[in-house]
């Protein structure tokens, strides 16, 4: 599998803790990799330094074998790397089809000629395809802010893979989500991935969610790897186990 | 076009033309303060893209009111066309205001207030102290009213129709900047700036133009401003004339596109009709303007949602 993202041996510290230990993973063309770990594991720090929010110590981040090591977000949206955050990010005053619109309108061209470009920047299809995909039809004219925490965890969500991105940061995407609405985020994350080909890491509590998703799995434990495999191998595997899954 | 719209786009022609034909109403008092009103609302519309569209703080408005005053004013006596003059003094605060929206890429919220306060004061001394330029305290007196194409636009009436028609070509020029993908770009960093540049929205750029644009809409009142009043002094553009306008944004409802229209009927003309209040119209003035803001924070235009709020709640 060609591989999309490469981590390589990321130290990050804080004083005498070491957040994130000597960190390697990758992740391939249409991958959906999950980390899972306790509390305090250093999955948010590892997240945050492949997006370039914390600078590291030592190591790389290479994207399609560019070094992108603390690029700031901006750069890395445009260079195919979309995000989701733990807690709701969405444009609250917008309407949810132009929340849509926004998360991709700055792709295409200039300042300049979006100045002048049709009010919808020509991705009005592309937003009624994604509302439609995650029914959001009958909210889609409401403003963001005065939607359920639900809803607008499937805008959130949605805006993040508007621009088409490469490969997409998940993190928690089931905080805070009712079990229905997770079962649906199941299904379309799969659908995603099946019809876009995007790859996904996914930082996630909630291992029935995580074991179903991914093909892949990271788990970590006091900020270094304590084992990588396939779900099934992440489910038996002794360390994990203690550390972290318990009986 | 649907039912709602149509009757919007209908209601708004006929205001429209109320207002074009409100001169054969009024005295020349009358006349001056509708046209003040127009001069306010430019200005208030270029500080709610900055304030209520992208999310920025200033309290420094009237500065740049005072910088387009001040350029026309010069520019007038010189004898250049007024066909110059206000594209020169869109400019010239286009291009001050786009200095000033740097703060803003480090400072949010009170500390850009604070900053682009000290802006304003910093402005203020230099219309009082540089005699030379601006005539200091005495400020500049006798600025001609506007030629355009051969014709000398003295009579009160006349001035308030070229003002409308400035008002109404630059409120088009507003909705339509607001309509294109900028409006989604500068209401995106309002709402959440994090996620913005998390989906490729250059809030530096679009930072910097929110002030830039701002600056140039009161830059062009300014140039409306002076030929208004024929004298003009730093008094007229101290922060509290700039707390005023951020006043009308605020009062009218601001990110919403009749605020400073709503808001200038408060801050310009309210105080005209609670003269019959004689020595208390300020008092009276001070005391609506706390009832309205606790009652409705949004602005008066937020009352229609918030009585449909409250109607959908029972």
């Amino acid at each position: 599998m060609t591989v999309l993202l490469d981590v390589r041996e990321v130290r990050k510290s804080y004083g005498a803790i070491k957040a994130v230990d000597g960190v390697s993973l990758s992740v391939g063309v249409g991958e959906i990799l999950g980390v899972i770990g306790p509390n305090g594991s250093g999955k948010t720090t590892l997240f945050n330094t492949i997006l370039g929010q914390v600078a590291p110590n030592s190591g790389q981040v290479l994207f399609e074998g560019e070094d992108i090591t603390g690029w700031p977000a901006l750069r890395l949206s445009r260079r195919g790397i979309g995000r989701t955050f733990q807690s709701l990010q969405v444009f609250g005053g917008l309407s949810v089809r132009d929340n849509l619109i926004a998360a991709a309108q700055e792709f295409d061209g200039g300042a300049g000629g979006r100045l002048f470009a049709r009010p919808d920047a020509g991705l009005g299809g592309r937003a009624d395809e994604m509302i439609a995909r995650f029914n959001l039809g009958h909210v889609a004219k409401r403003e963001a802010g005065r939607l359920s925490y639900g809803q607008q965890k499937l805008v959130d969500i949605a805006m993040a893979f508007m621009p088409r991105p490469r490969l997409v940061l998940l993190d928690e995407p089931c905080a805070g989500v009712n079990p229905a609405l997770i079962e649906e985020l199941l299904g379309l994350l799969q659908s995603l991935n099946r019809e876009q080909g995007g790859s996904f890491i996914v930082i996630e509590h909630n291992m029935d969610f995580v074991m179903r998703l991914c093909r892949r799995v990271v788990c970590m434990a006091q900020g270094a790897v304590l084992a990588e495999g396939t779900p099934d191998e992440i489910r038996s595997n002794r360390a994990v186990l203690e550390a972290y899954l318990g009986d | 076009m649907t039912r709602a719209l149509g009757l919007r786009f209908g209601l708004l022609m006929l205001a429209l033309v109320a207002m074009a034909v409100l001169p054969l109403q009024l005295k020349s008092y009358g006349i001056y303060i509708i046209t003040l009103w127009c001069v306010f609302v430019i200005a208030g519309m270029g500080l709610n893209l900055t304030v209520g569209y992208a999310g920025q703080i200033s309290l420094g408005q009237a500065a740049f009111l005072g910088i387009g005053a001040y350029t026309a004013a010069l520019l007038a006596k010189l004898g250049v066309s007024y066909l110059l003059i206000v594209p020169a003094c869109a400019s010239i605060c286009f291009v001050v205001g786009l200095g000033l929206g740097f703060p803003a890429l480090r400072v949010q919220h009170h500390y850009l207030a604070f900053a682009t306060l000290g802006f304003n004061m910093l402005c203020f001394l230099v219309f009082r102290n540089e005699d030379w330029l601006t005539g200091g305290t005495f400020g500049i007196n006798d600025i001609p009213r506007p030629v355009l194409f051969g014709w000398r636009i003295t009579r009160a009436g006349d001035f308030y129709q070229l003002v409308l028609l400035v008002l109404v070509a630059l409120a088009v020029l507003m909705a339509l900047l607001l309509r294109s993908p900028w409006g989604r770009a500068f209401a995106a960093l309002r709402d959440n700036p994090i996620r913005a540049e998390s989906v490729g929205v250059n809030t530096t750029f679009y930072t910097l133009m929110a002030f830039a644009i701002g600056a140039a809409f009161a830059g062009v009142a300014g140039a409306l401003f002076a030929p208004l009043v024929g004298f003009i002094e730093p008094a007229s553009f101290t922060v509290t004339n700039s707390l005023a306008m951020l006043l009308m944004v605020i009062v009218g409802g601001q990110g919403r596109f009749f605020g400073p229209a709503i808001g200038a009927v408060i801050v310009v003309l309210l105080p005209e009709w609670l003269r019959f209040a004689a020595d208390w119209y300020l008092a009276v003035f001070g005391f609506l303007i706390v009832v309205m803001m606790v009652w409705l924070p949004g602005g008066l235009l937020s009352l229609p949602q918030r009585l449909a709020d409250r109607g959908g709640r029972r």
